[in-house]
């Protein structure tokens, strides 16, 4: 049957270096439908608690979804899914660019690397060719040398590459893989397995076509979403700011409510904010192109240089509202010459902007509280403030080439740093499950909290958030939650949280398998589960997930997997929790002045949903069961880790499932 | 008057739907290596071009053909390859002095812009409005109000005006 499915898999023994190509089985297709859902389910299968992050048998899987390389306007991303390095729990990622769809057209939806090197590799993939190549001429390069070189060298200037820098190779816990120069698989450390395995780059040219199951009904579909990013559209107003600024425009915003993370998480509020680090003094001092993903309606994409100073000529695509915050707010620096640069000495190194900023943050609080002295850190001055920053900068630098003491150190990211340092140090490593928090805060953002608390993969704010509350889309909220619709948009205001968030992480986990940007699902929320069902019904012939029960088992036997992989690590319920400066300690200053977490409202709403036992956050038998995960209870009952009859918290408070309504 | 496709590379954005809505219309199957437009980008100097046919007043890729596969169509002002007539000896490629003929290796035969019968595709979709059906005459009139345009911003920049 014809679909959008390339057909195809390509699995790579890098310790043998041997090559396979096979069919894609249908249970993968039917069962999990593409991106993050086959990836878990590839997880599974193929490793187990035994498994290390950094060892030969952990899997590192490259995955698209059905929606790439199609005319769908934002079919752009790849996602690749791992163990964390940094978290040591299930870790996926995705990028934006041209990877994605380059690899569906050369016939494949998804890459299983296995194994690890003897000697730098990269895997070139033109079409039917495969070849495991030498990169020994590529080690220690930065990401723009290696995509240069390997373009002369094939001869192709149209090759789309994923690559480590010099901080994958050298095993920093938080490197990324960069593609097409500065898109980056940035979070929770999947360069670094990349780099353990000796893997330099994935290098893909496709000349293959594919083609709708349904392509009267996908072309139809079509002239409805393309309209969507037309000023006849809904969201209008946000894609054009999206076209004009990109995710700059969530500093102001931010800051507005409170919940722009500033001096390490200490609060949400930077003085300011909106005259020197936000969206118009941005587009003013160093706007210098609009770029976009592959074939996006949004169009969220820019790049940056610097105009003066010491870093002119500082030439680097973004910064998003993430590099933002963590290079200014986070240090109390208003200087964005300094961001600018530390987003090009992490896009060309190739490190998680994310983790690194509250890396070196968290270190720079250490320091002020006495727990690191000029003789741990190499003779470094730490200081908040625009002054610092010359530090940050050179730390970038030594922490991606690990160069002394105090790099390695941080190059284990804050959670472990924090281990190493001892004492009250973890009072200022500002991390859920071993993932540094990125620029959201939950306490002026309560749902927000449960998303960090909840997320398989940490801190980490794409797994479920909700852009619902957090940016106040009322109209929206009341077409879907009706009479709850005020409490679910004030965001303050725990109740009903749980449920909700439930809902996105089902909608986010449609999203990372479909495979769709977040940028249109959550910000601004132009698709819904309808919209899924039909996207992946006409792309793939399986009509069943037209009908939303369905869709929902699809999207709860993802969420479920996930969360199985990690409670076959060792995952209870005392990991779904937060940190206390992320909850418990008010919010010092701004205008969420006062405001705290109140978690367990959330997560019994979310038990509830979830159907969780309380007492140790393991599944449900007959939940897993009803979700076709057969498999995951045979071998969670090995361990007891799934439970017949869960206690599952009752919070009387009514919830009408998106698939009931 | 003539139309042709005018690329305003200042707002293309490299994101290449161009490609993908004309080999949809062209070819019925998402494939960019089968567009009839197609963008080239200089990365590190994040630099986005679309190339397409320019519709030569001496079209290279009609004069060299030895099959006469290519003719003009009036009605549409577009060079267009008679896919019956074309023989594959990629003479027209080699000729074209902008790079905008391609190939279609499945079927053997040359590929070319034909302006979509007058609706070209790749203008209606393109989401940076960035390529324009336009006259040809008009177009370096635009591009003389665009200069325009741009010395005024500077002069108020400046304090100026």
């Amino acid at each position: 049957m014809v679909n959008s499915y390339a057909g195809k898999f390509i699995r790579i023994d890098l310790s043998k270096e041997k090559i396979e190509v096979e069919p894609i089985p249908s249970d993968w297709k039917e069962r999990f439908l593409g991106g993050v859902g086959i990836g878990a389910k590839i997880l599974w299968d193929e490793t187990d608690e035994k498994t290390a992050p950094l060892s030969p048998e952990n899997r590192l899987v490259f995955l698209t979804g059905p929606v790439q390389g199609t005319l769908f306007p934002q079919s752009a991303r790849y996602i690749v899914v791992t163990r964390s390095p940094l978290t040591g729990w299930w870790a996926h990622s995705s990028a934006g660019g041209f990877f994605g769809p380059e690899l569906k057209y050369a016939g494949y939806d998804l890459l299983i690397i296995q194994g690890k090197s003897q000697r730098p590799v990269y895997i070139y993939i033109d079409n039917d060719f495969i070849q495991i190549r030498s990169a020994k001429h590529l080690w220690g390069k930065t990401i723009p040398e290696t995509n240069q070189i390997i373009e002369k060298e094939l001869g192709d200037s149209n090759v789309k590459i994923a690559s480590i820098g010099p901080a994958g190779e050298n095993l920093v816990r938080y490197a990324c893989i960069m593609s097409d120069y500065y898109r980056a698989v940035g979070r929770a450390g999947l360069g670094c397995v990349m780099g353990y395995k000796n893997l330099k780059a994935v290098v893909v040219r496709g000349t293959k076509g594919l083609r709708p199951a349904n392509p009267e009904k996908f072309m139809k579909l079509f002239e409805d979403w393309h309209s969507r990013y037309t000023p006849k559209g809904r969201y209008w107003e946000y894609v054009e700011s999206m076209r004009k600024y990109g995710t700059f425009a969530l500093v102001d915003w931010e800051n507005a409510i409170g919940r722009l993370p500033t001096k390490n998480h200490w609060t949400g509020y930077f003085e300011n904010a909106e005259e020197t680090i936000g969206m118009e003094p941005h587009r003013k001092k160093h706007y210098k192109k609009h770029k976009s993903c592959f074939c996006c309606g949004i169009q969220c994409k820019y790049v940056s240089e610097v105009r003066e100073g010491k870093w002119q000529g500082t030439v680097s695509e973004g910064p998003e509202y993430e590099t933002v915050e963590a290079f200014t707010s986070n240090f109390l620096s208003h200087d964005t010459n300094a961001l600018v640069r530390a987003n090009y000495l992490c896009n060309i190194y190739g490190m998680d902007t994310i983790t690194a900023g509250h890396t070196i943050s968290f270190a720079y609080e250490c320091y002020e509280n006495g727990l690191l002295t000029k003789k741990d850190t190499g003779d470094r001055e730490l200081i908040w403030g625009e002054e610092g920053m010359d530090t940050v900068l050179e730390l970038l630098e030594s922490i991606a080439k690990t160069k002394d003491d105090f790099s390695k150190l941080l190059a284990l990211g804050s959670a472990e740093a924090a281990r190493r340092i001892g004492g009250s140090a973890w009072k200022y490593a500002i991390h859920v499950n071993n993932l540094e928090a990125s620029g959201q805060d939950p306490r002026p953002h309560k749902s927000m909290g449960l998303t960090y608390a909840i997320n398989v993969r940490g801190a980490d704010h794409l797994t479920s958030i909700s852009c619902i509350d957090e940016l106040g889309y009322k109209d929206e909220a009341k077409r879907r939650y009706k009479k709850i619709a005020d409490i679910i948009c004030d965001r303050w205001d725990e109740r009903y949280k749980g449920f909700l968030i439930s809902e996105t992480e089902e909608l986010h986990a449609l999203c990372d398998s479909a495979l769709l940007c977040k940028y249109g699902t959550m910000w601004p929320p132009i698709y819904y589960f309808e919209d899924y069902g039909k996207i992946i019904s006409c792309l793939t012939g399986m009509e069943k997930y037209e009908d939303l029960k369905e869709l929902s088992k699809l999207a709860r036997r993802i969420c479920h997997l996930r969360r199985a992989f990690n409670i076959r690590l060792g995952w209870t319920k005392k990991n779904d929790s937060l940190h206390p400066r992320l909850s418990v300690d008010p919010m010092p200053t701004g205008p969420a002045k006062g405001q705290t977490v109140d978690l367990e409202t959330m997560l019994k709403e979310y038990y509830e949903i979830r159907k969780y036992d309380w007492a140790t956050g393991f599944p449900s038998e007959k939940e897993l069961f009803e979700c076709d995960l057969k498999e995951v209870v045979q071998e969670l009952k090995k361990k007891n880790k799934v439970i017949k009859n869960p206690k599952i918290p009752r919070t009387g408070r009514k919830w009408i499932r998106w698939d009931e309504k | 008057m003539k139309k042709i496709l005018v690329i305003d590379e200042e707002k293309c954005t490299g994101c290449r739907m161009c490609e993908v809505v004309c080999s949809w219309w062209h070819e019925q199957e998402f494939n960019p290596a089968l567009a009839r437009i197609q963008i080239v980008s200089d990365k590190s100097e994040s630099f986005d071009w679309a190339v397409v046919c320019q519709q030569c007043e001496k079209a290279m890729c009609q004069e060299t053909c030895p099959a006469g596969a290519i003719y003009f169509n009036a009605e549409f002002n577009a060079y267009v390859v008679d896919e019956k007539k074309c023989i594959g000896c990629k003479m027209c490629i080699s000729s074209c002095p902008v790079g905008a003929m391609g190939f279609n290796p499945e079927k053997g035969v040359s590929i070319k812009c034909d302006l979509c019968e007058g609706d070209p595709k790749c203008v209606k979709y393109c989401p940076a409005g960035a390529i324009e059906f336009i006259e040809s005459e008009k177009v370096s009139l635009k591009k003389k109000y665009n200069v325009l345009q741009k010395f005024v911003q500077e002069l108020e920049s400046a304090g100026g005006k």
